[in-house]
């Protein structure tokens, strides 16, 4: 029976066991009114709810408490017996000019990459939304990249930009300029900035998509008012793609502080190697790979990660504070709610 | 110089499509090509002398097809499980109502704003702890749970549909799991091939989790094809790696041609609205 294969994804539940057979059964309690429909509804909640709350409190949030204890030790997974050391990882992260560095370095590179990516999104998204022949096979196309598994991304940014074979050099031999070493310092920063562009199709379709929401009167009406081209799109198009725009600030800054194709770029031919990464690329990330990996400090590299969830915590806060009256929202106040809820929630 | 407005954006679009496209054609370019002509100067813009060996090389040096189906293994059992689990949950946010649901709801909206390689430490441990380091239950089990934007996703889609459904159903007396199975997820094939393509391609493309949580001989292609490909001195060997990569990349990328038609608008829109 059917009901009883789907049973099975709650079955981990015990509280779900019972109730996840309201089925024909139900119809004895039907005389008992509206009050025991609302209980059956409620129990269905729980029973659906369960699979995913019993899966974050083990696989989420139960790691999360874990790794607040071992950022409080000085776990390094050899000895047994990690000890308690307070907030001495803390004070050493923050203190580590190694550490520091490599955040800072996490900050320019959000820097650039952020505002540019939304920018050659919103750009080739304005593109693709012109009356023209193919406009789906271009969207398509572009946005293929962005599909492209990082490995697989890091690879071929790694084949282009080869000092001897790739094409990077094979072009500027051509203009009869000397190659460069791509891959290194000072030029690998910008390898790193052009393989996350690379990825722009994403934030492509998600300004199309606003795009389209944009009634068309507005335009007509301004352009009948005597706007340019230029006018509509700073006075109409950006202020009421901000939501979509605003959401993408968000997500960007989240994902790249996350970022490690540095170190799948400069990854050694020896497994787990992340010893040669350049120095403009050693991420936040890459030196806790580094502090994980190499010197197994699992309480020094989850103090790293609490602060820098604390950071991208900040960030959205402060994103948010500062986008108000800069975001336009095309419902009234009352109504502000859900639709804040959805720019939230939206990936 | 003014040039009509629509020949403008012609030219805009084929230069982004060059820059663009150019590095599938350079990873094509260089996995075709044979080891010293890799070395030409000046480069070579084409295979002078193009062959197929380095595909034959990429599938034999390492185990190619065995890490392979390492990754179809996981990505297939974590895509029916995670898209399954999610349909469920979704629904049940979607249609039902229970005291505690806006906490739980604002809980699942959060953890996706959460850094993922927060829990990675942990959960290694954990796992290793618990001697499921090696092993696909992992996977197994966040699929079981459902992902926080499918779960969006699939509430979504459900809220939308009409509510003279659900109630035709309880008249007849359907229970909820009865409806949510037959008449529910049956509606939602557009919904379970957008979560059953996005949570496939996230797992055939990490990296991250099957390098911390497998030893060489279960892991992925996406991590032994970053590493797998050197010489007896311990140099990359690049048309290997570019053949290896062609053959790692096409199939996500034949298998997103295949479905874009409706997939490129619906992943947008489904995550705005």
């Amino acid at each position: 029976m059917s009901t009883e294969q789907i049973t099975a994804p709650g079955a981990p539940s015990p509280s779900g066991g019972t109730a996840a057979r309201p089925g024909p059964r139900t119809r004895a309690h039907a005389g008992r009114g509206p009050r025991s429909l609302t209980t059956r509804r409620a129990w269905a909640f729980y029973v659906f709810a369960a699979p995913w709350v019993l899966g974050f409190l083990a696989l989420t949030a139960f790691p999360l408490g874990y790794a607040l204890w071992l950022s409080l030790t000085n776990a390094d997974g050899l000895s047994q017996n990690s000890r308690f050391v307070g907030l001495e990882n803390y004070r050493e992260v923050l203190t580590d000019p190694e550490t520091m560095s490599s955040l800072a370095r996490t900050g320019v590179f959000v820097a650039i990459t952020v505002p540019l990516s939304i920018a050659a999104g919103l750009l080739l998204a304005v593109l693709v939304n012109q009356p023209i022949r193919a406009r789906g096979l271009f969207r398509t196309l572009l946005y293929l990249p962005a599909i492209v598994p990082p490995v697989g991304a890091a690879l071929t940014f790694k084949l282009i930009f080869d000092r001897d074979s790739g094409a990077a050099n094979g072009v500027l031999d051509a203009l009869h300029v000397n190659g460069v070493s791509w891959l290194m310092d000072p030029y690998a920063r910008w390898v790193l900035v052009t393989l996350t562009l690379w990825g722009a199709g994403n934030t492509m379709i998600i300004s199309l998509a606003g795009l389209q929401d944009i009634p068309k009167e507005l335009h007509e009406a301004a352009r009948v008012d005597g706007a340019n081209a230029w006018q509509s799109f700073t006075k109409i198009t950006v202020p009421m793609l901000s939501p979509v725009l605003f959401f993408q600030v968000i997500t960007g800054i989240i994902a790249a502080v996350q970022s490690f194709l540095p170190l799948l770029i400069s990854l050694d031919p020896t497994p787990r190697g992340v010893t040669s990464v350049p120095e403009s690329n050693y991420l936040f990330m890459i030196n806790v790979f580094a502090q994980y990996f190499a010197n197994g400090r699992y309480g020094y590299a989850s103090a790293m990660l609490w602060l820098l969830f604390l950071i991208i915590v900040a960030i959205t806060f402060l994103v948010f504070r500062l986008s108000k009256g800069a975001v336009f929202y095309s419902v009234d106040p009352e109504a502000a709610k859900p639709s804040r809820q959805r720019t939230i929630g939206g990936k | 110089m003014v040039f009509p407005r629509r020949s403008a954006v012609y030219m805009l679009l084929v230069g982004a499509l060059v820059l663009f496209l150019g590095p599938f054609g350079w990873l094509l370019n260089t996995a075709l090509k044979n080891p010293s002509e890799l070395r030409a100067l000046p480069v070579h813009w084409w295979p002078h002398d193009p062959s197929l060996n380095n595909f034959y090389d990429a599938l034999t040096q390492i185990d190619y097809l065995g890490y392979a189906r390492n990754s179809l293994t996981i990505a297939t059992v974590y895509a029916l499980l995670v898209t399954l689990a999610s349909a469920w949950a979704g629904y049940g946010f979607a249609r039902l109502d229970a005291p505690g649901k806006r906490l739980i709801f604002s809980v699942l909206l959060s953890t996706m704003m959460l850094p993922q390689v927060l829990t990675l430490i942990p959960t290694y441990l954990l796992f290793a702890k618990m001697h499921l380091t090696n092993t696909y239950v992992p996977w197994v089990l966040w699929g079981l749970c459902g992902a926080p934007y499918l779960i969006f996703l699939f509430r979504q889609f459900f809220s939308n549909m009409p509510k003279e459904l659900e109630e035709a159903a309880i008249v007849d007396g359907c229970g909820q799991i009865r409806i949510f199975w037959r008449i529910f997820l049956p509606q939602s094939w557009p919904v379970i091939a957008t979560s059953l393509i996005l949570s496939f391609s996230w797992t055939w493309g990490d990296y991250i989790a099957p390098a911390l949580l497998l030893d060489d001989a279960h892991t992925t292609l996406a991590v032994k094809l970053a590493y797998g490909y050197v010489n007896e001195h311990g140099a990359p060997l690049g048309n290997l790696v570019a053949a290896g990569a062609v053959m790692y990349v096409v199939p996500v990328l034949a298998l997103f041609l295949i479905v874009q038609r409706g997939f490129v608008a619906g992943a947008a829109t489904s995550g705005l609205k």
